[in-house]
């Protein structure tokens, strides 16, 4: 037994102590070869990523592999581990908390760098590349640094532990938990990519749009992930927690959100800097600000200074993390201020009405928006700071703040999309805007016809229309002209991202808006009615296993499928764990949850019912997200390539020769 | 459709008068009578659980806020007082920490103004930089970015 855990604590430390190594001479090989060009120097790029890869795959499968033979000589399998967790629990139990978080990213990190390293293979020459790499390898040793010291994975428990209790009882009864954090953190860590090539322009002064036009699918492709993270996270929030909510505003959810609204901000305003040259601080310091905000957020939530419901991850990393985000921010913005005379734009911006226009409104709101985001959970701290005292800012602050930005985005995107660029005539936008207006019309129609009230619902069901309008003629105008091929292409598949986006807001404001709830106090054999739906208990029925008793009430919704609400007390965290049962629909979905205090013998059951209308579409909206950006990232046909620098294949050779 | 009756000035008369009767009929008709299971939600909504970190009443399974949720549902039944003063009767007796929403006054308020005032800069800002795009007008090609192009159209041949 003593042999064996020797094994893994050893072998983890050792893994990482060689990625240290690895990024430190990776760094060293990198940012020394681009300072003096020497090639034979930077021949050896490529082997240190390799060995950063398998340090950090290694470090990731001791880690698994520790905890699926229950090697309960190690704390952190003590902490998370148990003898009865199942199998696939127990393969996301080393994500479920904080060291190992720390571990995932630390491989999902050297995964990146290696495959940025074998994507430069062939234009290694290019001092650009050089230093990108050496950012990589730099932000990779301060990670594999994190692992090994203030969040070890790999630390010795105390001695005659045989069993733990398990990951917390949330993490271990949705296969969600095998998704969501690791989606999330691949958008997460991902942004260190074009973060790595932003520090590489300025270093080497080519701050022009070639460094730019190199990352772009890179960011598009974290941003992806990220989306896709979010909205898992929202799934596993709504299927798990049992107040049929899919956001809580949580300072966790906000930690995921932020650097996705900047990077969100940035995929849109580096299409003016590709067609006009402009924006380039600003650019920049979108790409600086989505990597810092990922390094705060981590901070804010992993290091106990802002409690919150994913609390049970919280350590000493806090300076550690701090530390990292004051040097990222201060070596960005001296670099800036370094760089300042090669970044300011050429050109200037004609119109208000315009393309670019409309991205720079854009960017003032997502902007707002990250600050809002921002402020709404640094806030506690600072009134505590100031006055010690305890305040909490929730939903109904970012609600209130949130629904007005989240209607101008959606009035913005109705009108963007059809503007030229440069400048837009009146006639022109009338003729363009004409049918998306009146889709916007008839959507608003039909929710006053089925019911909806109240001024912020209804706009957003209107402007939905409207913004749905403007993204359909695109995609109709595109396919029309290329076929099948007017699918792809970052402005197609943009507008289908732009429909997902739109989905998520209607579904988001009906939901939200028109939710009935109720309290049933059922018994075997009577039927309850409620909000048109009838729901009859046929049975109460208890399961115990050794690792939990759960209890399910069998519930038939409409006289079809019983539907069975359950409340889980899992013995060893001594901790009972609601979970919902759902009947989905197009239109509605009917919630049901267990309410405490259960008695199994009565034949009796208190459930409390939830109808949502339209929250499946969110889902719907998520993976059209997914699918749009999965379409943009394919290289589409421009019709007129009228500036060289907008072409794809011109901004891979510019790499090479400049 | 011809493009003359797209443009018609009218035809977008109508558009934006239907929006609007719409809206306004919409907004403003009354979404039928409150139940009180929807009034402990809206009330529910806005009270922090006092026990959980962040979390609202109406979202927490916790035990303390079970039973605020219970007390509201109680004072909701008797039917005395309105949402208002269920609040503040719920605030006298938890602390102002139950108070999800942040006050108008005094430090707190800033979580108010920030935004506002952002706005504002932001959008001043903007307008700013518009007109002095207006004036400056003709566009400025930096020397790097001249050559850029020069090079790329002679590749391009």
């Amino acid at each position: 037994m003593f042999a064996a855990s020797g094994i893994n604590g050893a072998l983890g430390r050792a893994m990482l102590l060689v990625g240290i190594i690895g990024s430190l001479f990776g760094a060293i090989a990198a940012i020394s070869s681009a300072r003096q060009r020497d090639q034979a120097v930077a021949k050896l790029i490529p082997r240190f990523a390799i060995l950063v890869f398998a340090a950090g795959f290694g470090a990731f499968a001791v880690m698994e592999r520790a905890m699926i033979t229950r090697d309960f000589s190690l704390a952190y399998v003590q902490k998370v581990g148990s003898v009865s967790t199942p199998a696939v629990f127990n393969f996301a139990a080393v994500w479920s908390a904080l060291e190992g978080s720390i571990l995932m990213w630390v491989l999902i990190l050297a995964g990146y760098t290696l495959a940025v390293t074998f994507w430069l293979r062939k234009k290694m020459d290019d001092v650009l590349s050089r230093y990108a790499l050496g950012v990589m390898f730099i932000v990779s040793m301060f990670f594999f640094v994190l692992s090994f010291g203030p969040a070890n994975p790999f630390a010795a428990g105390p001695a005659g532990v045989f069993d733990g209790p398990g990951p917390n009882p949330l993490l271990q009864n949705h296969l969600l938990v095998m998704f969501h954090p690791p989606m999330l953190y691949l958008g997460y860590v991902g942004m260190t990519v074009p973060f790595a090539f932003a520090i590489a322009a300025l270093i080497t002064g080519r701050v022009g749009e070639g460094w730019l036009l190199a990352t772009r699918r890179w960011t598009l492709f974290a941003w992806g992930f990220l989306t896709i993270g979010i909205v898992l996270g929202s799934w596993w929030s709504y299927e798990v927690l049992g107040w049929s909510g899919v956001w809580a505003w949580d300072p966790v959810e906000n930690a995921s959100l932020l650097p996705w609204i900047t990077a969100t901000a940035y995929i849109h305003s580096v299409l003016v800097q590709e067609r006009r040259g402009m924006l380039r601080v600003w650019n920049l310091s979108l790409l600086v600000s989505t990597f810092s905000l990922t390094i705060l957020g981590t901070f804010l939530t992993r290091s106990g200074v802002l409690n919150s419901v994913h609390a049970f991850s919280q350590s000493a990393i806090g300076p550690w993390l701090l530390t990292f985000f004051a040097v990222i921010v201060i070596v960005s913005v001296g670099l800036i201020g370094w760089r300042g005379d090669r970044l300011h734009s050429p050109g200037s911006i004609d119109s208000p009405l315009s393309r670019e226009g409309a991205f720079l409104a854009n960017n003032v709101l997502f902007a707002i928006f990250a600050f809002v985001v921002l402020l709404g959970t640094v806030f506690p701290l600072i009134v505590e700071a100031l006055q010690s005292r305890t305040i909490v800012v929730g939903e109904p602050f970012f609600n209130r703040l949130t629904i007005p930005i989240g209607i101008t985005m959606l009035t913005i995107m109705a009108i963007a999309p059809v503007l030229p660029w440069r400048k837009a005539s009146q006639e022109l936008l009338s003729k363009r805007l004409f049918w998306p207006a009146w889709c916007g019309v008839i959507a608003l129609a039909g929710s006053v016809w089925v019911g909806a009230t109240g001024l912020a619902p209804l706009l957003t069901f209107a402007l939905g229309g409207f913004a749905s309008g403007s993204a359909l003629r695109q995609v109709v105008l595109a396919t029309r002209r290329q076929g099948l091929r007017g699918l792809v292409g970052r402005a197609n598949g943009g507008m289908i991202v732009h429909l997902g986006v739109i989905i998520i807001a209607v579904a988001l404001a009906a939901s939200n808006s028109f939710t009935h709830s109720q309290e049933l106090n059922l018994e075997v054999g009577k039927v309850a009615t409620f909000s048109g739906h009838t729901f009859e208990l046929v049975d109460v029925t208890e399961e115990k296993t050794d690792r939990a008793t759960a209890v399910k009430a069998l519930v038939k919704v409409d006289g079809g499928k019983a539907y069975a609400p359950a409340i889980t007390k899992f013995t060893k965290q001594g901790m009972n764990v609601g979970t919902p049962s759902v009947k989905t629909g197009l239109a509605n979905d009917i919630y049901l949850t267990l309410e405490p205090p259960v008695r199994q013998d009565e034949n009796k059951a208190r459930i409390k019912v939830f109808i949502k209308p339209l929250l499946l579409w969110l889902w719907i909206g998520g993976g059209l997200m997914a699918l749009g950006t999965l379409l943009a990232a394919f290289p589409g046909r421009r019709r007129k390539p009228t500036s060289p620098t907008s072409d794809d294949d011109f901004a891979a050779d510019l790499l090479v020769t400049l | 459709m011809n493009s003359k009756s797209v443009n018609n000035k009218w035809s977008w008369m109508l558009v934006v008068l239907s929006a609007v009767a719409l809206l306004v009929f919409g907004s403003t008709r009354s979404s039928g009578p409150q139940t009180q299971a929807d009034r402990i939600d809206a009330i529910t909504k806005v009270l922090a659980c006092p026990t959980c970190q962040g979390e609202s009443v109406y979202v927490s399974r916790a035990s303390a806020a079970e039973s605020i949720r219970a007390e509201v549902a109680r004072q909701i039944a008797s039917g005395q007082r309105s949402d208002d003063e269920i609040i503040a009767y719920i605030e006298a007796r938890f602390g102002s920490r139950v108070l999800l929403v942040p006050r108008s006054t005094g430090l707190d308020s800033l979580i108010w103004v920030l935004p506002v005032f952002a706005l504002v800069c932001a959008v001043g800002t903007l307008g700013f930089a518009f007109r002095r795009w207006k004036v400056v007008g003709s566009d400025s090609i930096s020397e790097e970015d001249a050559q850029l192009v020069e090079r790329a159209l002679r590749e391009e041949r």
